[in-house]
């Protein structure tokens, strides 16, 4: 049996129209999952490394809870279990948002890579010397401010290639979306072979998406990281 | 007389069982050069530290500028007025030697950008690195380095400096750049607190020296006194090892 690869067919009307938006679905997922995981993170982090009891508590039990449920789980939990436990007015407000499954994944794939990246802030945090922190404090800065223009823009520079990993994790795991039906890229290759069976082609495309997207972040981010790179960092931190 | 801009009265300071600070009163005036000494872990950076409040202490209490530190309710505000020199220098690496001058007084205290920049340009000058004033800390020599972080501090108008071992991590012949910078800055009349093992420092410039030891002030004495003739047995015993050595 012979297979005809025929991807001209991928350009026509209807598949066009829904690989475009497949390939937009996942690449704005991704984003907002990833931004809303890096705040959440930077302030879970921070929580883990602070001096209040409490919220170190608080921050450990966040991290284990959220890091150690595989993502599909936490998916699941956040789509089927937890809007039977939300108050009936919230409930039917959500349950009547456009998007439903768009913005549940978000929320499932922010809050388990946010427990990962508070790993990473936690740790660039720590490599940061004690003296970095109290040299700021002296000078008569807020804790806030202290975080807002040394600490953050300081650990941010350490952890340029953590944050680039992490994303492109976040971007690979947009795919479980499609378990609670998100129609991103590669729920649309599905729908494609099943409409025309033309399986090969989808699926190529799918692939080629995440590739393409993920070289051309590993570029930028490497443009980034050297054009941030502290001048004379490694012999002042020995 | 007027009342000491730093008046620290028996305070107690304790890492749970630990003692770090037993009973420690000291009173400094306007205008005087202190340098603390003692042995390793007898507690001077902790009582440096709690001078602006980056360390809280269990008992007794600590007056500088007139404020209570244990329940100042503007922490910031205060340290503004308590210049700070750490042993690391601590510089913001990722910022050119003038930014890190320029962020407290813009951020802190709320100075325009060009005014922040001509102050701290002022200083550079004056610790002698003007010219490094575009570079990025992790460029410079040590001793430039500790320079440039004095002059940060020195750009608040600090009321009065305090200093950790400011030459400790130095190679000798820097040392020597960064103990001018701080004559100088005696000289013209600023309060200093120096925790200093550089007893020609201290004999030069020193009006009192206080010596401490496993968390105490065993001894504090003007400084020809002290180097003349240390009242302790410990204070001897220190001198005495720490003058052969250095
Ligand atoms: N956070 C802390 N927890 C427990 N013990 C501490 C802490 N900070 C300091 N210490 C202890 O308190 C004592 C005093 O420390 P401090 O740093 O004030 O000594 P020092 O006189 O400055 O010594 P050095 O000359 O080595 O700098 C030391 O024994 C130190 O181990
Ligand atoms: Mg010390």
């Amino acid at each position: 049996m012979q297979y005809n690869l025929t991807f001209s067919m991928l350009l026509t009307a209807p598949y066009l129209g829904w690989i475009a938006d497949g390939v937009l679905t996942t690449l704005h997922l991704a984003l907002l999952s990833w931004s809303v995981a890096l705040l959440l993170g930077l302030a879970v982090g921070i929580a883990r490394v602070s001096s209040n009891r409490a919220l170190r508590l608080f921050g450990t039990f966040y991290v284990e809870l959220f890091r150690n449920v595989p993502l599909l789980v936490q998916l699941f939990l956040w789509f089927y279990v937890v809007p039977e436990f939300l108050p009936s007015e919230t409930a039917r407000w959500w349950n009547r948002l456009d998007e439903v499954p768009y913005w549940t994944a978000v929320i499932g794939i922010a809050f388990y890579t946010s427990s990962r990246l508070a790993e990473q802030i936690r740790a660039a945090l720590g490599a940061i010397p004690k003296g970095q922190f109290e040299a700021a404090l002296s000078t008569g800065l807020t804790k806030l401010q202290m975080y807002r223009h040394v600490i953050i823009p300081y650990a941010g520079r350490i952890m340029i290639p953590a944050i680039t990993s992490e994303f492109l994790t976040v971007f690979k795991n947009t795919a479980l979306a499609l378990t609670i039906s998100v129609v991103e890229i590669s729920a649309t290759a599905r729908k494609i072979e099943a409409w025309s069976f033309k399986g090969i082609e989808a699926y190529t495309v799918a692939s080629a998406t995440y590739m393409l997207t993920t070289l051309a972040v590993i570029l930028v981010m490497t443009m980034l990281e050297r054009r941030l790179a502290i001048p004379g960092l490694i012999r002042w931190g020995s | 007389m007027t009342a000491p801009i730093i008046q620290v009265r028996d305070v107690v300071l304790r890492y749970g069982d630990f003692t770090a600070l037993d009973r420690v009163s000291l009173d400094v005036f306007e205008g005087e050069v202190i340098v603390v000494c003692g042995p390793s872990g007898s507690g001077k950076s902790t009582l440096l530290r709690c001078l602006n409040g980056l360390e809280t202490f269990q008992e007794g209490e600590v007056i500088v500028d007139g404020e209570n530190v244990a329940t100042c309710r503007n922490l910031p505000a205060l340290r503004r007025r308590i210049g700070m020199v750490f042993q690391h220098f601590e510089l913001y690496p990722h910022m050119t030697v003038l930014q890190n001058l320029t962020l407290a007084p813009i951020k802190a205290q709320g100075l325009p950008r060009a005014e922040a920049e001509r102050l701290a340009m002022d200083y550079l000058t004056r610790v002698g690195i003007a010219d490094q004033a575009g570079k990025y800390p992790g460029l410079l020599s040590g001793g430039q380095q500790q320079r440039a972080a004095i002059a940060r501090a020195l750009t608040l108008q600090p009321r009065l400096m305090l200093f950790d071992e400011p030459t400790s991590a130095l190679d000798p012949e820097m040392i020597f750049e960064v103990l001018q910078v701080m004559k100088n800055l005696a000289v013209l009349g600023m309060t200093m607190v120096v925790v200093t093992h550089e007893m020609g420092f201290a004999q030069e410039v020193a009006d009192r020296v206080v010596f401490m030891d496993r968390g105490a002030v065993i001894e504090t004495a003007p400084s020809a006194e002290f180097f003349a003739s240390p009242k302790t047995p410990r204070a001897r015993a220190f001198l005495k090892r720490i003058l052969r050595i250095g």
